[in-house]
């Protein structure tokens, strides 16, 4: 841990909604809200209505009458959430982007350059603002969970400084509601039994937690509302690993309902690393089963895969192992993929055909086929757009309810689980 | 038993058995050579069930007699000084002495009627110019694969017909194909997959000798030199249809001078290593090796070639492509090729050897 607050969390506020209302100056200072049947983002004036994203649209309109609609431009958000971060690459290497709008910097090595963190945290935000034109809140503290609070309460459009040896007195009176991973369920079980503060969670015992919320999420709270979090910046801009999910609601997993739904997140997947002329080893499947239970599966394969069509079918093989392993789970909530293991798209030996033809193998003639189709359907999307082409499967099936575009940009990379390659997990 | 020979022809032999002998068995006879001393002469045997060796050594048999021999005396007897060298075993016992100058050694070694019975192949022995044979299988050979996973590409498929023998070789990646004139076959049609392993260390076993004789059985293959024998086991399956694989018709069939083109490769190829390509880009009159290392930076040359139609660019592994040019005889080059995922042929001038080439697909 470092001594100084050198860990900076940058979050743009309310993104789409203030990108929306960049782009367009007729929606300044008016309650607007991205998205139709249901809210995607809403704009600071909408969110003193009650407005938040998640809400019907229904239920908005109701709670606030003036509430514009505005349609998603996802190239937008990307492009500009791109220039953000390319600002905030400028002062240190060591960044973490975490989603479209957010990132953790560690700006300890850059004093000499830059100066003292508080002064390069001003200096980001004038730059978004003057160069973006942008509103971003930034906290500066000694760990990532207390930059990313701090960073909560700076909002809107703030600065929020956590001094070396004050962070128990900015901690304690904040709500838990701000501890990484309580979301209104957990908060309103721990309310329950007095626990409303961070100090409060602070002081209780990890026993008195346990029934409340599980032994091992209780640990983990308790760690973090004691400012315990060790993790560092994974500098370098390339993550580890890609990853898409979905949320089903509940369904009962049929051949049919995998290979859509695995279909799509395998297209998503993939088409992201080829993107990114990357490709990996280890597939990664999450199953989430009622009431937030979860188990993983990996594989880790003899070649990288970038391919749509292996992927998919990779990741079919892991969800039945799963599902197979849990015959008393009848409905899954969630399917999740990720590609770790990453390295770059190796540039590949084709194989005459002379042996047996492993469709999984990018060298085999099957593979190298594969892979010339999903580059000649990026083109073709790159084009065209991406509904323009796409596999049967998924591409036919109705269960796509929010656009492509902004799961994109709201995917956060899903973790492989534990090493051995099976994990369960119960979410917090 | 007791044989007294020199110290060269001994450490010869030895080193010719001893690289048969298995490093790694699992049956400890298997690691030992056999020498066997008998009125008529002294014979090495060597095995390691899949490839057999005999060959004569150049002896004074003093008392007949075998014995199993570690191969540690192999390094020994080279390292000891010229002249005579005795070995020397009592029927029975556990060691043998082995002798030379004023070293001496004490050896454990087995019994020879614990050593496996060596394969006998009947089937008629056709009888080739070995010369020309060996080269061709060397050259073939070099093609063929290393992996154990797929056994039938690490063979070079022998097919003896009419007045040819043909050979071919692949890894998957690059084929090779070529042919060796043999004495007419008449009617019959014989065809085996001999590892490629076996072909390499009869090539080394040769000695510029005139004659081969090679005989095909079902599971077996013998080729005699004179008095030293190599059985091989054969490799079961089915080898890749070799015609169906080099195409028939090339869109471009370009002639490159081969040293300036070796001398090209050998210069922007050290950029190329790793899997990275090497890239040849070709467009009207010009072709341009190219090559790029992250880490490293990147390497171009041009040279002139007589190109026509539309420009493109196609990647090769480096070592793969440089093996294929350099295994050709003569000043010139022909390279024909269709498209950046197709395979390449090369050839020489006025023989039949084929070298097909896969090409790395490029990212860009």
């Amino acid at each position: 841990m470092s001594e100084r607050p050198s860990i900076l969390h940058a979050d743009l506020d309310a993104f789409y909604a203030s990108v929306e209302q960049l782009l367009r100056p007729e929606l300044r200072g008016r309650p607007i809200a991205v998205g139709g049947g249901v809210v995607l983002a809403a704009s600071y004036e909408a969110k003193r209505f009650g407005v938040s994203s998640g809400m019907a649209g229904g239920r908005a309109r109701e709670l606030c009458p003036d509430l514009t609609f505005v349609k998603g431009r996802f190239s937008d958000y990307q492009r500009l959430g791109d220039e953000v971060m390319d600002i905030l690459g400028a002062y240190t290497p060591a960044m973490q982007r975490i989603s479209i709008d957010e990132a953790f910097l560690d700006v300890g090595g850059s004093r000499r350059l830059f100066g003292e963190p508080d002064a390069i945290a001003r200096a980001i935000r004038a730059r978004v603002r003057d160069e973006v034109g942008l509103p971003i809140s930034i906290g500066a503290a000694t760990t990532q969970h207390l930059a990313k609070i701090a960073s909560q309460v700076a909002k809107p459009d703030g600065l929020v400084v956590v001094p070396p040896g004050g962070e128990r007195e900015f901690l304690d009176p904040l709500p838990v509601g701000l501890v990484w991973g309580v979301g209104p369920a957990t908060a309103s079980r721990l309310a329950a039994d007095g626990i409303t503060t961070i100090g409060q969670l602070a002081r209780s015992s990890r026993a008195d937690l346990a029934p409340l919320v599980g032994g091992q999420v209780g640990s983990k709270l308790h760690a973090l509302a004691n400012n315990d979090d060790p993790r560092q910046v994974r500098s370098a801009g390339r993550g580890r690993s890609v990853g898409a999910q979905s949320a089903l609601g509940r369904v009962i997993p049929t051949d049919q309902v995998l290979g859509e739904v695995l279909g799509h997140l395998a297209d998503r997947v993939a088409a992201r690393l080829r993107a990114a002329r990357r490709a990996g080893r280890t597939v990664t499947v999450r199953v989430r089963f009622r009431g937030l239970r979860s188990v993983t599966r990996s594989l880790t394969l003899d070649e990288p895969v970038a391919s749509t069509l292996t992927l998919r079918e990779v990741a079919e093989q892991l969800a039945r192992a799963a599902l197979a392993d849990h015959p008393d789970e009848r409905e899954v909530t969630l399917l999740a993929i990720s590609v770790s293991n990453l390295d770059d798209q190796p540039e590949v030996q084709l194989e005459l055909p002379v042996a047996r033809d492993d469709p999984h193998r990018q060298s085999s003639p099957t593979g190298a086929a594969r892979l010339a189709l999903d580059r000649s359907v990026d083109s073709v999307r790159e084009r065209f757009g991406r509904t323009s082409v796409g596999y049967a499967t998924p591409a036919l099936s109705k269960r796509a309810l929010v656009p492509d575009e902004f799961r994109e940009l709201a995917e956060r990379e899903v973790r492989p689980g534990q090493s051995a390659g099976r994990g369960e997990e119960r979410d917090g | 038993m007791r044989i007294v020979a020199t110290k060269k022809d001994l450490a010869a032999a030895l080193a010719s058995a001893g690289r048969i002998a298995s490093a790694k068995a699992t049956m400890p006879v298997l690691s030992m050579v056999r020498l066997t001393a008998a009125e008529t002469g002294v014979e090495l045997a060597a095995t390691d069930m899949e490839l057999s060796v005999r060959l004569p050594v150049e002896a004074s048999v003093e008392e007949s007699g075998s014995v199993l021999l570690p191969r540690v005396a192999s390094d020994i007897v080279r390292s000891l000084a010229d002249g005579p060298v005795t070995i020397e075993h009592r029927a029975g016992e556990g060691v043998a002495t082995l002798s030379g100058g004023n070293s001496s050694f004490t050896l454990n070694c087995l019994q020879a009627a614990d050593y496996p019975e060596l394969p006998d192949v009947s089937s008629a022995e056709s009888e080739v110019p070995a010369e020309e044979f060996l080269a061709t299988a060397e050259r073939v050979g070099k093609a063929a694969s290393r992996d154990e996973m797929r056994p039938v590409l690490t063979g070079v498929l022998l097919r003896l017909a009419g007045t040819e023998a043909v050979m071919v070789a692949t890894d998957s990646y690059r084929l090779a194909v070529d042919r060796a004139a043999v004495p007419d076959q008449g009617e019959s049609v014989t065809e085996a997959i001999v590892p490629a392993r076996a072909l390499a260390e009869l090539a080394r076993l040769a000695d510029g000798q005139g004659a081969l004789r090679v005989a095909l059985a079902d599971n077996q293959a013998s080729f005699a030199l004179g008095d030293t024998r190599l059985t091989s086991r054969l490799i079961d399956g089915q080898f890749p249809d070799y015609n169906q694989l080099i195409p028939d018709e090339f869109d471009h069939d370009l002639v490159l001078d081969r040293a300036e083109l070796l001398g090209v490769l050998g210069r922007i190829g050290i950029l190329a290593q790793r899997g990275t390509p090497v890239r040849l880009a070709f467009e009207t009159g010009t072709l341009t090796v190219s090559a790029t290392q992250s880490e490293l930076g990147e390497g171009s040359e041009s040279i002139p070639v007589a190109f026509e139609g539309e420009a493109f660019e196609v990647g090769f592994n480096v070592e793969f492509l440089r093996a294929g040019v350099e295994s050709l005889d003569g000043e010139e080059v022909r390279l024909g090729l269709i498209s950046p995922l197709r395979p390449g042929l090369l050839r020489g001038e006025g023989d039949d050897y084929r070298y097909l080439l896969m090409p790395i697909r490029l990212n860009t």
